[in-house]
């Protein structure tokens, strides 16, 4: 095809100012790539910490528990719900629990609060329960002694109830058979720190949480990680073929909120780094522009001898798609090394942030095909953009004017 | 009635407003049939770029009409027009014809390429038009590396490759030696005659327009006088 040839050899033609241009491009590829890598390494960091601390990747309820939670709304048939997940070779960890609003009283005072009922032996397969006890430890699945169930508390309960390791714990809440539930617990551990999520929570292990709220064996969630968690929609909507009667939700579902506003954040940033690669790309504007106007001539040739006007505009845009493979080339090769570095090492932040109660300070960047590819696709975009301009401004030359003596 | 191959109809063009007004061309009507090798002739200004144009579709004119083998261009649209210059009208200007980054031959193909005909026959047809013009054996050169007169020899293969109805010329000699012109010119003559192809050219050249069959001579925008030989 002789007109790619043409757009070819013109970028060769002048080759200080297609260098020029193209290192622009170049360098607005790299700061696009690393900025996106970066970006998805810590909102994948956050969504880590995130799902990692209590959400999981799946979740398992019946009906519309999620949105209407209610007491009797259990998964009774756990068999079939275990059999389901230890077949999918995808699924790393489960863990069932139970939840309830309950009064909490320590001395004289009372505080609402939230009880949580869980597997001590699975729930640590899924949520980083274990490292976030800051004072006692972990607690055990049975009652000691005289009978009594230890509790683990959040930190901000602990605070509002002036509540120690050793101390006593009243709730009182309501069973699933309508009947007053109310028990003495031992507090055993203190969970988190006053902003995590389960800061007013009190966890119990689950057979006692089940005898408290009279649920019998039933569990109200059953939380899952899944060894690739941006497979988990995918996965989701497996389980979800193989358990009809429950709903299986990723975690994007649980958390739609926090998805929602993570997306739309995500949205802002790539406007603000399409901005700065437009303002890179009204340079190269400037530079075809003027590629066009010198040759004017050559452009009124190409009429004269039957070019359709269409063909010149697809000339001049070809010309700058073309550079722009090369510069995206040339930048996938330089930005790969630190990209990867970015992955697999990342840098310190001066500044520690607190997600519920576990501490991140490193940046870390993402590598994968979307770090890569939606760069490409806004660059190509912007570099199409800018040649119609150019372009339109090539088949508009007269013949007349640009062949005359005059 | 026979139509002619060009007519044009009281062909009025005018340049400027107000005071800076020139009219270019005034109230021209001419016919020139198939085979003609006709030179258009005049002092500087006269007008002959400006016919040349217009007849080409390459300029609109501000009255008139110019009729290419009975069809009126006037009504075609701008793709039309393209596609007709390319179909049926070969170009030669006075220099610069060709693309700079294509070799000779790339440049006699692209029109061919613009044609839509298929690859093998465009290969054979470059080579016999490189032939024809006498370049054998440098058709891979680009035109940076080609002399002025041998430049305007693969402009004339260009405007033949196409094999059109009319080749226009606007001065196609006068960037280069009389010697070379004349042969340039006498090639032109020799495609003319033996394919009976109508050629339209301007020159200031006395040698130059001996060789025509015919003359039309403008001045100030008009036809002073129109000799067949
Ligand atoms: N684009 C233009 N703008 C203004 N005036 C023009 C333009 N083109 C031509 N003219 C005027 O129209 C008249 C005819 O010009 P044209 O170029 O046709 O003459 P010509 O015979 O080809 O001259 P030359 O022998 O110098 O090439 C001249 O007076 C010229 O100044
Ligand atoms: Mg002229």
């Amino acid at each position: 095809m002789l007109t790619l040839t043409i757009a070819f050899r013109n970028i060769f033609r002048q080759r200080r100012r297609s260098l020029l241009t193209g290192l622009s491009m170049c360098g607005g590829y790299i700061l696009f790539v690393l900025s996106t890598s970066l970006l998805e390494g810590s909102y994948g960091n956050v969504i880590d910490i995130f799902t990692l601390d209590h959400v999981g990747h799946i979740q398992i309820h019946q009906d519309d528990y999620l949105d209407r939670p209610k007491i009797y709304k259990t998964i009774k048939d756990q068999a079939a719900v275990r059999a389901v997940l230890e077949a999918h070779e995808d699924v790393t960890g489960y863990a069932p629990r139970v939840y309830s609003p309950a009064l909490a009283y320590a001395g004289d005072k009372t505080y609402p609060a939230r009880v949580i009922g869980i597997d001590t032996a699975l729930e640590p397969t899924v949520s980083r329960i274990r490292q976030k006890v800051t004072e006692g430890e972990f607690f055990s699945a049975s009652p000691d002694a005289d009978g009594y169930y230890t509790a683990m508390i959040g930190r901000g309960l602990a605070i509002s109830l002036e509540l120690s390791l050793g101390d006593e714990i009243v709730l009182i809440s309501q069973g699933a058979d309508g009947s007053i539930a109310n028990d003495i617990y031992l507090v055993g551990g203190v969970i988190g720190n006053r902003t995590s999520f389960d800061r007013m929570a009190v966890y119990l292990p689950l057979p006692a949480a089940q005898q408290f709220l009279a649920l019998g064996t039933d569990v109200h969630e059953y939380a899952l990680l899944v060894d690739d968690r941006n497979d988990n929609r995918d996965i989701a909507s497996v389980l979800a073929a193989a358990l009809p009667d429950l709903t299986v939700s990723p975690w994007q579902e649980v958390e739609s909120t926090f998805y929602r506003t993570m997306q739309s954040d995500k949205q802002g940033n790539h406007f603000m780094m399409g901005i700065v690669v437009f303002i890179v790309f009204i340079g190269v504007l400037n530079t075809v522009l003027m590629s066009v106007l010198e040759r004017t001539r050559e452009f009124g040739v190409l009429r004269a001898i039957g070019c359709r006007p269409g063909r010149l505009v697809q000339l001049v845009l070809l010309e700058t798609l073309l550079l722009a493979s090369f510069s995206i080339g040339i930048g996938i090769l330089l930005v790969t090394p630190a990209v990867i570095w970015l992955t697999e090492v990342g840098f310190q932040i001066p500044e520690p942030i607190d997600m519920s109660g576990v501490m991140f300070q490193h940046m870390k960047g993402e590598l994968n095909a979307y770090v890569y590819l939606m760069p490409m696709g806004f660059i190509f975009a912007t570099a199409a953009l800018i040649s119609l301009p150019p372009g339109f401004r090539a088949a508009r030359i007269l013949p007349r004017d640009a062949l005359g003596s005059h | 009635m026979a139509e002619h191959l060009i007519e044009t109809r009281n062909l009025y063009r005018k340049f400027g407003s107000d005071e800076t007004e020139v009219t270019a061309l005034d109230h021209v009507s001419i016919t020139i049939e198939q085979g003609e090798f006709t030179a258009i002739i005049g002092p500087s200004g006269s007008g002959k770029t400006t016919l040349l144009h217009l007849i080409g579709g390459l300029d609109e004119p501000d009255g008139g009409d110019v009729l290419l083998d009975g069809a009126n261009i006037a009504e075609m649209s701008g793709n039309e027009l393209s596609d007709f210059r390319r179909d049926h009208i070969g170009f030669i200007f006075q220099a610069y014809n060709l693309i700079p980054v294509l070799s000779a031959e790339e440049n006699i193909e692209y029109i061919m390429l613009l044609q839509g005909r298929p690859a093998a026959e465009r290969k054979a047809r470059v080579r016999d038009m490189l032939h024809t013009v006498g370049l054998d054996g440098l058709g891979e050169r680009r035109p940076a590396q080609l002399s002025g007169g041998q430049q305007q020899r693969v402009a004339v293969a260009r405007a033949m490759a196409s094999n059109p109805q009319i080749i226009l010329a606007d001065e196609p000699t006068a960037n280069l030696d009389s010697h070379t012109g004349i042969s340039l010119l006498e090639t032109m003559r020799e495609l003319n005659q033996s394919l009976n192809m109508t050629f339209v050219f301007s020159t200031h050249d006395e040698k130059i327009m001996e060789r025509a069959t015919r003359l039309i001579h403008l001045t100030d925008g008009h036809v002073e006088k129109d000799e067949r030989k």
